[in-house]
């Protein structure tokens, strides 16, 4: 019969001894590994779109692909859309005029679950390739009147790809510098002036100036919301469009809708009821533009 | 009991999958590739033959009112090692093994070995038994592996065989769950008929 006193000791020295040994082995393996997941992560984003640099903007998200003499080429980004047995790993390039450079489905050994020989072929470039080239308008299976052929026996999956991209574009294509085009908000300009830089601009109509545009981000429901407002000379709101917002599915997505946005052109809405925490961020932020850029309309 | 023998009982007379039927979780869930299977089974012999080892060199100072515990901080110590190590150095095999790899610490075949042999026995004895039980165990999920990934996919360690025509429409289900235990069924039916047991 051993005391507990020697259970004690015995026990402690052991696991003291396998913590020690454990944080050595983490602090030489830790770099390495943080090293291969970078890789793995370059080396996906180096298949759809090619640059000589990937800024982060989101991080394993959004990144801003920058050629080496720093001219922005495109974004790459990730989306994970509900797939047959779970979600689909994709990742897209999107050049300047947001058109898809590539797309990449992660393969099984990197996370898919849909059901090999039949949903994974959505890996395969047969699948993938058709993508290439396309907006997100043209973006959707023959089916749905798109021109991509999806995998036989695999609708679910596919169909999950192609909406997951046309989703993702919508959602992260405004961070496209170029494709932030401020005649979506204000349609009468003929050109616009940079007064600060990405926030807000003139609208100029040869030598008159109409209005400005600027750009906001206000703290939505689940992620930031960032929009652009167009505001004439006549104090009424030209438009507002949304550039970035991750708002939950059917519910604060309702601030996409452009029904909901183009009641600003005639005042400040009232807040979604289902929907209000989203939509009133959104209309905050509108206003408090407003008040902070109204100087330059007067 | 012969040195050899110590070494050859794990290794076949009662390997862990096909005999004593242990362990069978990561021996069905691991084994859809010849790579998954054979990695799994090396990550599990590298850390059956460590565990076995400290714990033969430990075994007089163990109190055996807490041996039990002793043994799993033992074990798991090993598995963050083999964890880490394969997160640094063999990345996608981690990624296809999954959460398997953790679930190592669990696997009664190492806490058998270390309970039933390398607890009572000498070093060098446990070192064997340990390498013989891996390998056995190693043995069992890349037999298992090579069938299914060679029928449900059409290739081996990612070569084609039978062809193009084959790898693109293989016995798919054989690379499925339900496959696995299809495969471990009849391997066992096949052993238990041709191989006699020495009881």
């Amino acid at each position: 019969m051993t005391s507990i006193r020697q259970m004690i000791i015995t026990l402690f020295i052991v696991a003291v001894t396998c913590a020690v040994v454990l944080s050595f082995v983490y602090a030489f393996t830790e770099p390495r590994i943080a090293e291969t997941q970078a890789q793995l992560t370059l080396s996906g984003l180096e298949e759809v779109i090619t640059a000589y640099e990937y800024k982060k903007i989101i991080p394993d998200t959004l990144w801003q692909a920058v050629d080496s003499s720093g001219e922005n080429v495109g974004v790459v980004f990730r989306v994970f859309p509900q797939g047959y047995a779970g979600p689909i790993p994709i990742t897209v390039g999107l050049d300047n005029n947001g058109k898809i450079t590539g797309i990449r489905v992660a393969s099984a050994a990197e996370g898919l679950a849909e059901t090999p020989g039949l949903g994974a072929k959505i890996t395969q470039p047969g699948f993938t390739e058709q993508f290439k080239g396309m907006t997100a308008a043209d973006v959707a299976l023959e089916q749905e009147g798109g021109s991509i052929e999806a995998i036989t026996a695999a609708t679910i999956s596919s169909r999950a790809v192609a909406s997951g991209v046309k989703k993702g574009i919508e959602m992260y294509g405004a961070c496209l510098i170029p494709s932030c085009d401020p005649h979506m908000v204000f349609a009468e300009a003929e050109r616009f002036v940079e007064v600060i830089k990405d926030t807000l601009w003139k609208a100029v109509r040869g030598a008159d100036t109409l209005g400005i545009v600027f750009v906001g981000v206000v703290e939505g429901y689940l992620d930031d919301i960032k929009f652009m407002v167009g505001y004439n000379m006549e104090k009424i709101i030209t438009g507002v469009a949304i550039l970035h917002s991750q708002e939950t599915e059917g519910i604060g997505e309702v601030i996409r809708d452009g029904e909901f946005l183009d009641k600003f052109r005639s005042g400040i809405p009232e807040a979604v009821s289902g929907a209000t925490i989203s939509t009133k961020a959104l209309i905050n932020g509108v206003t408090s533009g407003l008040e902070r850029f109204k100087e330059y309309v007067e | 009991m012969s040195r050899l023998s110590i070494f050859t009982r794990g290794l076949i007379k009662d390997n862990a999958v096909f005999v004593l039927m242990i362990g069978l979780c990561p021996a069905l869930a691991t084994s859809s590739t010849v790579r998954d299977g054979f990695g799994m089974g090396l990550a599990a012999t590298f850390v059956v033959v460590c565990s076995n080892l400290l714990i033969s060199i430990l075994r007089k100072n163990i109190p055996n009112e807490v041996r039990i515990p002793i043994f799993i901080l033992i074990i798991s110590t090993f598995v963050t090692i083999i964890d880490y190590m394969m997160q640094a150095f063999q990345p996608e095999l981690y990624r296809a093994l999954g959460v398997f790899v953790p679930l190592i610490v669990v696997n009664c075949m190492i806490l058998g070995r270390a309970e039933a042999f390398a607890s009572k026995r000498s070093v060098l004895d446990s070192v064997l038994d340990g390498l013989g039980t891996g390998l056995g165990f190693t043995l069992a999920l890349t037999i298992m592996g090579t069938i299914r990934e060679i029928l449900g996919n059409g290739t081996f360690l990612g070569m084609t065989v039978f062809g193009e025509a084959f790898k693109n429409s293989p016995v798919i289900f054989m690379i499925m769950s339900p496959g696995a235990f299809l495969v471990i069924g009849i391997l066992k039916a096949l052993i238990n008929k041709y191989v006699k047991k020495e009881l």
